[in-house]
């Protein structure tokens, strides 16, 4: 499957659309993440504040212990001991707070553990303090030593508070770090999640809107089709119709209705309705064929009459098929006003009939031109023959002029009827082609001429033919009948040269070839040295009975060249004359 | 034919074409004895009566009323007692159907009726003087018309 088949395939929108929901479900994934990590920080922010305030607190409580032990030093005022009396509990709720607050650090635990060590020994140092001023007397060096023991350890708890905030922020700072670390990325990612979205989101965008143009234009193309088809319907005079099995439905388009003379949708579609227009006569084709389709589910075809709403006769075929479309079974077919076709092929099989008849009569007149006819003259012929050979003697001279008269029509009436005989057979329905070489058609009609040929010294030069698929002895005739009158109508005293020609020639070199399918032709050509004639009777030459020349000079009936015509027709092909008075002729053949 | 005379039957419905061929047997050298009958149902009647000597040779015309010459070659053939008499069709026709059916099924000869009655005399003596005992025209196809 190509890059364009992906686009366009009808899955892409879905994968589009899934691609999208995960991508969305990421980003928001993504983003929850963030935020329960800000919230995370926020409260190790309030954690470490927490701490350091009260490790501060602590400090705080120790110095206005130590100040208020101060001042009741200077001024045995009890009121100055109340910050004292009070710090005690304050720094161990504090401890508590702390201890909660550090309990999953162990570092932070071991430092808050020597804080309240050193924070117990400078209890201990406040307390004895107090105990050496309330001493009667007073020993001021114990005082002062204690005082400054006193003063030392505040010192280490100062340090080691100091210490303790120093390690928070530091534990603060590489959570802050690490979590800035972790969410570096994120931004950005969701940034490019979000154009890629936005691209996903414009791709389909766009590919639904190209769907949609699509979708558009087929359903105007389709609406055109419709629109065509029922112009189609009412030019070529037929109509459709569909028949759903299932539900017993049937549609008919508008022309169905224009074919019976109905104005469209003028009646309920029923098959019975469609009946009521059927010839009666008719009626059981239609209901037969039905029967068939629906049983055999084979395509019928019915041939019927329908009487129009206006009366008027029409002639219809039918054809149909049963379909199956969606699981569901429809029948469908096309009705034809076929009444025009009908009539001219009625006019048409008459017109077969009466050539039938008449070629029939032409078959019985061969019959009585080659019996009939015959049969009287032979008789003739022979009693002519009996008397000549008896009874000469007995005639006058002029008597015998008249019978050698009658002798030679009698030959030349004989010459006509087998001449005419031949011609038809020419015509002949039945004729199998054969592939032949003309070389051999050739030399047999030479060999048919023979008497001829010798008699006048004739010179025939011939070419190489070729193979042909013909009707050979009609070819073979061909070949007398154009050498033949070659040699008939040669010059008197001069010895005949007949030359046959062959070549293979394309139709579009002669115009009369031009509008055949066939772009090749055997061009035979025999040319003489004879008589020859005006080239404006080139054509009237192969005219039944027609001649040239008196009947005095050259015997003949004038149906040889006819023959010829006939013959090339058969054959689909052409013949020619071309000749000069006094030169010679050419006649070409021009065979497929 | 051991006394020199040849039995020569004609088939021919035509007065004219009957007369035309006792006549050239007449002019015929050779002996002859020549009898004629008018049709083919008369023909068929000759052959098998008994006492009939059978004909040396049989002229057959094809054109004949109640029975042609077609369907009596056909009932001679078809018989044994007649089947080796030789037979000469005898025709005003010499169309293709008529000669290529004549010789398929099994006549020796095909003669087209000449129009000069010298020619007439000289197939006839032609055809009575082959020895149709060693002649079996079947086998050759050419020779069977014998006058164009």
């Amino acid at each position: 499957m190509n890059l364009r088949a992906i686009f366009t395939s009808s899955s892409f929108i879905r994968n589009i659309l899934v691609i999208s929901m995960g991508v969305l479900i990421f980003t928001f994934s993504i983003s929850y993440k963030h935020t329960i990590g800000l919230g995370k920080s926020t409260e190790l922010l309030i954690h470490s504040y927490k701490i350091q305030l009260n490790l501060e607190q602590m400090l705080s409580c120790l110095k206005d212990a130590e100040t208020g032990q101060r001042g009741y030093i200077i001024t045995r005022d009890t009121f100055f001991l109340q910050p004292y009396n009070s710090a005690r509990s304050e720094v161990i709720g504090s401890y508590y707070q702390l201890k909660s607050l550090i309990a999953n650090d162990s570092q932070q635990k071991n430092n808050l553990d020597s804080l309240v060590i050193f924070i117990n020994v400078r209890f201990s140092l406040l307390t004895r303090s107090l105990e050496l001023i309330d001493e009667p007397e007073i020993n001021i060096t114990d005082l002062d030593e204690n005082m400054i023991r006193g003063e030392t350890v505040m010192d280490k708890i100062r340090n080691q508070i100091n210490k303790m905030i120093v390690l928070e922020d530091l534990h603060f700072e590489e959570h802050q770090k690490k979590y800035t670390h972790e969410i570096y990325f994120t931004p950005n990612f969701t940034l490019f999640l979000l154009f890629f979205s936005l691209m996903v989101f414009g791709f389909s965008f766009i590919k639904i809107n190209n769907n949609l143009i699509d979708l558009k234009k087929t359903n105007e193309n389709l609406n055109v089709t419709t629109e065509s088809f029922k112009h189609a319907e009412e030019i070529g005079n037929f109509c459709s119709w569909q028949w759903y099995i299932d539900t017993n439905r049937i549609i008919f388009s508008d022309n169905q209705y224009g074919l019976l003379g109905c104005a469209p949708h003028s009646f309920e579609p029923t098959l019975e309705n469609f009946l009521e227009f059927v010839h009666p006569d008719d009626r059981h084709i239609i209901t037969d064929g039905v029967t068939l389709a629906l049983k055999e589910s084979k395509p019928a075809s019915a041939f019927f009459r329908i009487i129009r709403k206006d009366g008027e006769l029409r002639y219809f075929k039918s054809v149909s098929r049963l379909a199956e479309l969606n699981g569901g079974k429809l029948y469908i077919g096309i009705n034809s006003d076929i009444t025009e076709q009908h009539i001219s092929n009625m006019a048409l099989e008459e017109r077969n009939r009466e050539l039938e008849q008449s070629n029939k009569e032409l078959a019985s007149f061969n019959h009585i031109a080659s019996h009939d006819l015959q049969e009287p003259l032979r008789k003739i012929q022979t009693f002519i023959s009996r008397l000549s050979e008896k009874e000469s003697l007995n005639l006058s001279q002029s008597g015998k002029e008249y019978f050698t008269k009658i002798q030679s029509l009698a030959i030349r009436m004989r010459s006509l009827i087998d001449d005419l005989l031949q011609f038809s057979r020419t015509r002949k329905i039945e004729k199998t082609f054969e592939l032949t070489s003309l070389n051999l058609l050739l030399e047999n009609a030479k060999q048919e001429l023979i008497q001829d040929i010798e008699e006048k010294k004739a010179d025939i030069q011939t070419s190489e033919l070729p193979v042909l698929k013909v009707i050979p002895f009609q070819i073979q005739q061909l070949f007398i009948n154009l050498i033949g009158n070659s040699l008939k109508y040669s010059k008197p005293g001069i010895a005949p040269v007949i030359i046959i020609g062959y070549e293979e020639i394309n139709a579009d070199e002669y115009g009369f070839l031009k509008n055949n399918n066939q772009k090749k032709y055997h061009k035979i050509s025999i040319t003489d040295n004879g008589l020859g004639f005006e080239q404006q009777y080139s054509e009237d030459i192969f005219i039944l009975f027609y001649r040239l020349h008196p009947k005095s000079e050259f015997a003949g009936s004038g149906i040889g060249l006819s023959i010829c015509k006939k013959i090339v027709e058969n054959h689909d092909g052409y013949i020619l004359a071309e000749s000069k008075p006094g030169i010679g002729s050419t006649f070409s053949c021009f065979l497929p | 034919m051991q006394n020199g005379l040849i039995n020569v039957l004609l088939a021919d419905d035509d007065e004219d074409d009957r007369l035309f061929f006792r006549e050239a047997f007449e002019k015929i050298k050779i002996k002859t004895r020549v009898k004629t009958v008018n049709d083919g149902v008369e023909l068929m009647k000759h052959l098998i009566k008994n006492g009939n000597e059978l004909p040396h040779i049989l002229f057959l015309d094809l054109n004949m009323p109640r029975k042609n010459g077609m369907d009596c070659l056909l009932e001679i053939k078809r018989n044994n007692n007649l089947k080796d008499i030789p037979i000469a069709i005898y025709s005003t026709s010499a169309s293709e159907e008529d000669i290529e059916e004549t010789f398929v099924k099994g006549a020796n000869v095909y003669i087209k009726k000449p129009s000069d009655f010298g020619t007439l005399k000289k197939i006839l003596e032609e055809v009575i003087t082959i020895n149709w005992q060693y002649q079996t025209s079947g086998l050759n196809r050419e020779a069977f018309l014998l006058n164009r």
